[in-house]
């Protein structure tokens, strides 16, 4: 088989070829290696690639599958992880060079599951720095380039995990979202996106940046890749102290590619706020593509959403703040500035301010549920633009000029917040080959549903099989 | 903190002393400018009636 067809092959398709042992773990870790070697000088996704260590796993896993020991979907399928999540001796730099040589005795939760999985950890995936930004720039290990314009950020923070997924350097990667930062990079590098639910996949061994804020989860190209990546990720952890005790379902049983009578909000805050008139375009036609396929679609309304940057930024920079006090006092000067200035801006949140915005955040979570009452799902834009050009501070959004920052966690936000389930499907592609994502967010464990709807679109389309051009 | 008044340049200098935060003048310029955003949050979350609401309980989430 053609390696570039390996590269761009999703994981449920490879595992059906690995299983009837058609290809070899080892042909696919070789034809990923080979595809990052030739765009890894443009992307520089990744921070660690464990180009010896995976040829290592791959041919084990040959001999484990030749030998009748088929562990399931992900057996011998590449995975990248965020460079936060703790790997057992592979260093994790949080993507800064304070943690150049921190290597952890233990995996994180979720890299221990991909590892039962028969998983195969090609890297670790680049990002900005303490994923305290949405854009991936990184001066320590240099800045993310986005597949479809390199002169263009990725997003973040997980923007090695969109570059390597969009750009087929990797299957299956992975995020962590505090205030969009899975749903961001999957939404301007074009690819699927998955925020789960909060305490649905562990946070175990992950760097925080707001513990009430951070969601792991997948990063692929495809919507049944994200569900085949939630049957092995979701799921209890007592070390964990915000997990979820709840039943974990076979997250692939929502892929009937039927969406008759599911019920569609369209929150008309969405289309009010600073969005540029390709992305509105993009995400209507994909919300009326839904409609003719039988959901019903109505306006709803969503006043809060006004507030959640103002009750998003006010927890997360109070958190953060606290849990990178020490680094901030001891290593400050070794932060990238734009970070370091975040994390002080931080100090200057009151305790009683703090609080204030937990309770306004009750409220939001509180509209959210009434919400979720009268339809199943809320639709809109994931971003209100298109990637920006790397280090620019403003971008035009419609008629308006809004910073970069604001305008990149615009939507995603608020699904931060309330915890619930949000994705980013791919829904189109600007006049500059720019891609744009649809946001689709449903109610608190409700994943089946998010999925189903977010499948069904992407097998009405051909956005997902596009390629960069790399 | 929050006040509806902006937070002056004097104001902010003698909080960050406070805090321990220093640096170059172009650096304190920027930190300014982020830690007005803050304030500027602080404003628009007190405008919001929150009588009655308790904090949510972040670390214990919803199961239904």
């Amino acid at each position: 088989m053609d390696a570039l067809e390996i590269c761009y092959m999703s994981a449920g398709n490879l595992s059906k070829l690995v299983e009837k042992k058609e290809v070899s773990p080892v042909e696919i870790i070789d034809a990923h290696l080979a595809r990052i070697e030739a765009t890894e000088p443009v992307l520089n996704s990744f921070i660690t690639l464990l180009a010896e260590e995976s040829r290592t796993a791959a041919r084990q896993a040959e001999k484990d599958i030749q030998a009748g020991r088929y562990k399931g979907p992900l057996h011998g399928i590449p995975v990248g992880l965020k460079d936060l999540y703790n790997t057992a001796g592979v260093r994790t730099t949080s993507g800064s060079k304070i943690f150049d040589n921190f290597i952890p005795e233990e995996d994180c939760t979720v890299a221990a599951k991909f590892h039962q999985a028969g998983a195969i950890l090609l890297g670790k995936l680049n990002m900005h720095q303490f994923a305290y930004g949405p854009t991936g720039e990184n001066p320590d290990y240099g800045h993310m380039h986005n597949p479809w314009d390199p002169d263009r950020v990725t997003g973040g923070s997980s923007g090695g995990s969109g570059s390597a997924a969009a750009a087929g350097q990797c299957t299956i990667t992975t995020g962590s979202d505090t205030g969009g930062s899975i749903r961001i990079p999957a939404a301007l590098c074009g690819i699927v996106g998955l925020k789960p639910t909060y305490g649905l996949v562990s946070r175990w061994g992950l760097t925080a940046l707001s513990w009430s804020l951070d969601h792991p989860g997948p990063m692929v190209r495809t919507v049944e890749d994200a569900a085949i990546t939630m049957n092995v990720i979701a799921g209890h952890d007592p070390k964990d102290v915000a997990s979820a005790k709840v039943e974990i379902p076979d997250y692939t049983t929502a892929l009937t590619g039927d969406v008759k009578g599911l019920r569609i909000g369209m929150p008309k805050e969405y289309f009010d706020a600073p969005l540029d008139p390709q992305v509105r375009k993009a995400v209507l036609d994909a919300i009326s593509l839904l409609e003719s396929m039988g959901a019903e679609v109505k306006e709803v309304s969503f006043p809060m959403f006004e507030q959640s940057q103002a009750i998003s930024s006010t927890v997360l920079m109070a958190e953060a703040t606290a849990y990178h006090r020490d680094l901030l006092e001891k290593d400050g000067h070794q932060l990238y500035e734009p970070v370091r200035h975040r994390l002080q801006a931080g100090l200057f949140i009151s305790a009683a301010d703090y609080l204030r915005a937990q309770q306004a955040r009750t409220l939001l979570d509180q509209e959210g549920r009434r919400l979720l009452d009268d339809v199943d799902l809320l639709a809109g834009p994931t971003e209100p633009v298109t990637a920006p050009e790397i280090l620019a501070a403003r971008v035009l959004a419609g008629e308006q000029e809004i910073g970069v920052v604001g305008a990149l966690t615009q939507y995603t936000r608020p699904y931060n917040i309330n915890g619930f389930p949000a994705m980013s499907v791919p829904c189109g592609f600007s006049d500059t080959g720019l891609p744009i994502g649809l946001q689709l967010a449903g109610k608190p464990f409700d994943e089946l549903t998010v999925l189903r709807a977010a499948h069904a679109y992407e097998q009405a389309t051909d956005w997902h099989t596009r390629r960069p051009p790399l | 903190m929050a006040s509806e008044k902006p937070l002056s340049r004097e104001e902010f200098e003698r909080l960050a002393e406070l805090l321990g935060v220093n640096g170059e003048p172009a650096y304190l310029d920027e930190l300014y400018s982020q830690v007005r955003g803050v304030y500027l949050s602080a404003d628009v979350i007190k405008k919001i009636d929150v009588s009655g609401t308790e904090p949510e309980m972040a670390f214990i989430p919803p199961t239904d």
